[in-house]
């Protein structure tokens, strides 16, 4: 099971927000930094993302630059967007949302539904959210301004937590995240991790044949092994994981894992490179 | 570059216009030690607020909603900035000079007295005259001089009278801070790269209405917060040979203190 494992990472990052400016206000700087860049005993850790605009806003390629998103990209590399299923906090808050769409599902509920993603096809959620990582790069290059850090929800999160902490307060910005949360709730389930979020859709460029992802005992997999679909229904991105398992939408959060198990098809979903315990 | 290569590219195309996005943050602002030039500084800065989080005086603040939200700032009306240069050894990308560790050649801005209400230069223009004898609105304060970190660098005395800004100005702000002047400080930093110097201490009308608003001013003009002329003139009725003011303290003299004997 690796449902409660990966709960346990998220809420850690979670805390996380909140500690390192809890920790700097007692003159501990070890770990410093938002998630737009932290810095861990000496590591620089950024969001590839966001240098990515640094780059093309200032059009200078510095070592420096490189050197802050490297860390990130060796963990795509390995690990696919195993930020954004088991550390992103925003990702925890749309969990949140979902289990609250799930808990108050009713005949009288006003809640969107799970199965109603708003652009359903997975090949045009992924042309939407790279056409959104281009506009704005673009724009960054333009204008000279790393313009999508205005929309980072994990970054933003983190400043949040950090400017709470630090100064007591909660600025303007915080309205963009409960702005998401309730359309998120109320109206397109999932829609900025799926369709917006340049972090996951840069981080995802990384993903190739070796990379961790789903995959499925069967080997030429058309249609889902049990009746039920279990790991269609399990996805938060809407993937059909028997066949998607490499999908750049894929955040390698391992629900459908978990779903399959309690499934009674032929077939076994697992991490590729992981026995099945 | 100074700002992005596709902007320069457009630039090339359009003619040279001004971007109307770019052009509002270059001035009135300081930045922390270290900032590259304005527009660099707009490109490289991710808003990680990393150099926020380590400044230990709290000086350095977060720009609000704008082009420049996120950006970090000094206010030296405020909290100045005193130069532990922790800030810069820590900025992921840049946009902070990294390799900079010595305080003297930060260069944050250049300090400007402004010698209409300096109290130094009031008392030397003014009160030094033989027709204004006795006629006392201006002091021999210089603070700004005994709370700078590089004095005779940055800041020296003239005739050790009055200050005078010298070229190691390195734009820090604490003279700023420590200005006894309201609710217009006497001595603004203008900040590296700001176009009109005229334009130095441009939070004055923000602080002027914090101040107002914080001590409230009483309209028929019998107490409250006295100011400009009225205040000077106030404060030139102060006279050494007459009766002593009264000041309440706050505070209890404490009759013994712990550990002395």
């Amino acid at each position: 099971m690796y449902g409660p494992y990966r709960r346990t990472v998220q809420l850690i990052a979670f805390a996380l927000m909140f500690a390192i400016p809890l920790l700097n206000l007692y003159e501990i700087y070890v770990v410093t930094g938002t998630f737009y860049a932290v810095n861990i005993g000496g590591l620089g850790i950024a969001d590839p993302v966001v240098i990515l605009q640094a780059i093309f806003a200032s059009g200078e390629l510095t070592v420096p630059l490189l050197g802050a998103a490297l860390f990130p990209l060796f963990i795509a590399l390995f690990f696919g967007r195993i930020w954004c299923g088991w550390m992103c906090p925003y990702h925890l808050l749309a969990d949140a949302a979902g289990l609250l769409r799930r808990r108050f599902r009713g005949k009288g509920s006003r809640l969107a539904r799970d199965e109603r993603l708003v652009v359903a096809d997975s090949f045009k959620a992924n042309t939407w959210r790279y056409g959104f990582l281009a506009v704005g790069t673009l724009a960054a290059g333009a204008i000279g301004i790393p313009v999508l850090n205005y929309v980072s929800a994990p970054g933003i999160l983190s400043t949040e937590a950090m400017i709470l902490i630090k100064e007591r307060l909660v600025s303007l910005e915080f309205s963009f995240i409960a702005l998401l949360f309730l359309l998120e709730l109320l109206v397109f389930p999932r829609f900025w991790c799926r369709l917006f979020c340049p972090t996951g859709a840069f981080i995802a460029v990384f993903r190739l044949p070796f990379t961790l992802g789903v995959g499925t005992s069967i080997r030429t997999p058309k249609m889902p092994c049990c009746k039920e679909n279990r790991c269609s229904g399990a996805c938060p991105m809407g993937l059909a994981p028997f066949r998607e398992g490499n999908n750049l939408l894929c955040t390698n959060c391992g629900l459908c894992i978990d779903a399959c198990r309690a499934a009674e098809g032929p077939g076994r979903l697992r991490f590729r490179g992981f026995q099945e315990s | 570059m100074s700002s992005g290569w596709i902007n320069s590219f457009l630039k090339r195309v359009f003619g040279d216009i001004e971007n109307p996005l770019t052009n509002q943050f270059s001035e009135n602002r300081l930045r922390p030690p270290g900032a590259v030039e304005e527009k660099r500084f707009m490109a490289l800065c991710i808003r990680c607020n990393r150099c926020l989080e380590v400044c230990p005086y709290g000086s350095i603040r977060r720009a609000g909603l704008g082009t420049t939200m996120g950006t970090p700032y000094v206010l030296p009306l405020e909290k100045a900035c005193y130069l532990c240069m922790a800030c810069c050894r820590l900025c992921p990308t840049g946009a902070l000079d990294r390799r900079l560790s010595n305080p003297e050649a930060v260069a944050m801005g250049k300090a400007r007295i402004d010698t209409s209400i300096c109290y130094s230069h009031l008392f030397m223009d003014h009160d030094m005259l033989p027709e204004n004898a006795g006629q006392k609105i201006g002091a021999l304060c210089n603070t700004c001089y005994n709370v700078c970190p590089l004095p005779d660098k940055a800041i020296a005395l003239k005739q050790n009278l009055f200050p005078v800004i010298l070229d190691g100005c390195v734009g820090c702000g604490i003279c700023v801070e420590r200005c006894p002047t309201r609710p217009r400080r006497a001595i603004n930093v203008i900040p590296a790269g700001m176009g009109r110097v005229d334009e130095a201490g441009f939070h004055f009308s923000k602080a002027r209405k914090h101040f107002e608003s914080t001590i409230g001013v009483e309209k028929d003009g019998t107490s409250g917060a006295l100011k400009g002329e009225q205040l000077l003139e106030q404060k030139s009725l102060i006279d050494g040979a007459k009766d002593q003011p009264n000041f309440k303290f706050p505070y209890q003299v404490p009759k013994s203190i712990e550990g002395w004997d």
